[in-house]
């Protein structure tokens, strides 16, 4: 979140452009700077909702849908807002959007509204959405903040589902709910891992994944 | 770009207002998809308790309704056990339940000595025979007030099935006393013993070794949520309690 805004286009340009430098707006977040296994941001959310692929990934739908709207809004008033109270404007964007989805979560996904129950509030604390805003969003125009959104979206995503899919694999031995690991395994003497069900068992998935990824990547930490 | 206090207002203002229609708009537009789905969502919970739809299956929307009011008849009993005649406590006429029940809630969780006038029992319908019964809780847990359904079998000796809601404890803890692993406990548990009520106990930690020989009348608590577990015994005894004139009547059939 301490990054400074960095302007990656010219102010006047078309609206929307699909260059080789909008596309990386897009595709970094994923993997050479994600969110969570290279900013680690977001890490409660992702111990929290993985039990269950189903809720993971509607937990990223709606933080997808957060993060885009809340770029392209902050970021269409982003010369009108002063700096003075620039935090508590975004602040009060991004909870207004996170109100929404989660109105929209109860009318028409209720069961998983309701197991992911205050996660949905706390998107709004999620460090990436705010991280985003003041970073990028403050100072780009909307179709790429959009994209930047979009992409810091997909990539939260990605290891939450990534994050999910060891869980409910190993811990309930389902995959979206349905059982994957035959009963034979069970009479031979294969239990779940109680470990994956609870919220360490998340933090050793995840601990594994930023250490594959970083070894693929290359990326070490400054001091 | 230097921005004057009274732009800074203006601007915080504006926002405020924004923000706030929006979410207002948002809220009220969709207000009736949710109260439907609450509403199913309890309705689905009683019928879980009752051992509805006898195939198991996972129902969505209009199926509740439909099953509800085929197989479902509410009954209100005083605290004797006499039936009351309650078609006027359906202040809507639509038959929403939760709102009927969620007065006698909020008695509950005010904590006033005062036991309700009345109360509701859900009867399910087999034909014209009885199949369970289903008697609402209240009552509080760690953070705020829990609730559940208590089926009994037609001979009202024996529990056939339960649901609990605990909006507010926590999860993984309190909020365990929802899941599967903590409401199937109860089925087959008895209420009554040698003709007389007796309640069932949460006991901390294995039933099987804290009441030996007596398992037909203890479940085991949630580790780690002592609160919760203790909340939901007190809440199935004062439950039972209260509807126990009404269930004698209904032994004595």
């Amino acid at each position: 979140m301490s990054s400074p805004a960095t302007e990656i286009a010219p102010a006047r340009q078309p609206l929307i452009t699909w260059d080789k430098k909008t596309k990386k707006v897009v595709s970094d977040p994923f993997m050479d700077n994600n969110p969570i296994t290279v900013q680690v941001l977001g890490i409660c959310s992702a111990l929290a909702v993985t039990i269950q692929l189903n809720r993971s990934l509607v937990m990223a739908a709606a933080v997808i849908a957060v993060l885009c709207a809340s770029n392209v809004v902050i970021s269409m008033i982003r010369n009108l807002i002063p700096p003075s109270i620039r935090i508590i404007v975004q602040l009060s964007v991004i909870a207004s959007l996170v109100i929404v989805v989660d109105q929209f979560l109860q009318a028409f996904l209720f069961d998983i509204s309701k197991q992911l129950s205050v996660f949905v509030g706390l998107i709004i604390t999620n460090c990436i959405i705010m991280g985003r805003a003041e970073a990028f969003a403050m100072a780009n125009p909307p179709w790429q903040s959009f994209l930047d959104g979009l992409g810091n979206g997909l990539g939260y995503g990605v290891i939450l589902v990534g994050v999910a899919f060891f869980r409910e694999l190993f811990g309930s031995g389902t995959l979206f709910g349905f059982q994957v690991v035959p009963a034979v395994a069970y009479e031979l003497g294969y239990a779940n891992m109680g470990l994956m069900v609870l919220a360490p068992g998340a933090f050793i998935i995840l601990g594994l994944m930023i250490w594959a990824q970083r070894t693929y990547t290359g990326y070490v930490e400054e001091d | 770009m230097a921005f004057s206090n009274g732009y800074v207002f203006g601007f915080a203002t504006a926002i405020c207002v924004v923000c706030s229609v929006a979410v207002a708009s948002v809220s009220i537009g969709l207000k009736d998809r949710q109260d439907d789905n609450r509403r199913r969502d309890v309705q689905k919970n009683i019928l879980g308790a009752l051992g509805l739809p006898e195939d198991g299956r996972d129902l969505q929307g209009e199926e509740i309704d439909k099953l509800w009011q085929d197989r479902v008849e509410l009954r209100f009993v005083d605290g004797t056990g006499t039936a009351v005649e309650g078609a006027d406590y359906d202040k809507n006429g639509d038959g929403d339940l939760t709102q009927a029940d969620a007065d006698l809630a909020r008695a509950a969780v005010k904590g006033t000595d005062k036991a309700p006038a009345f109360s509701s029992v859900y009867v399910r319908k087999d034909g014209p025979q009885v199949g369970a019964y289903a008697l609402p809780m209240y009552g509080n847990g760690l953070w705020g007030p829990i609730s559940g359904y208590l089926a009994l079998d037609p001979s009202g000796n024996k529990v056939t099935g339960t649901t609990f809601f605990a909006p507010k404890e926590t999860p993984g803890l309190g909020a365990e006393i929802t899941e599967p692993k903590f409401k199937s406990q109860w089925v087959g548990k008895k209420i009554t013993d040698g003709g007389k009520s007796r309640p069932i106990r949460v006991v901390k930690g294995e039933a099987s070794v804290l009441c030996p020989g007596e398992t037909d009348y203890c479940v085991d608590g949630v580790s780690g949520a002592t609160i919760t577990s203790r909340g939901v015994d007190i809440m199935v005894e004062e439950a039972l309690a209260f509807y126990d004139p009404y269930l004698m009547r209904i032994r004595g059939r």
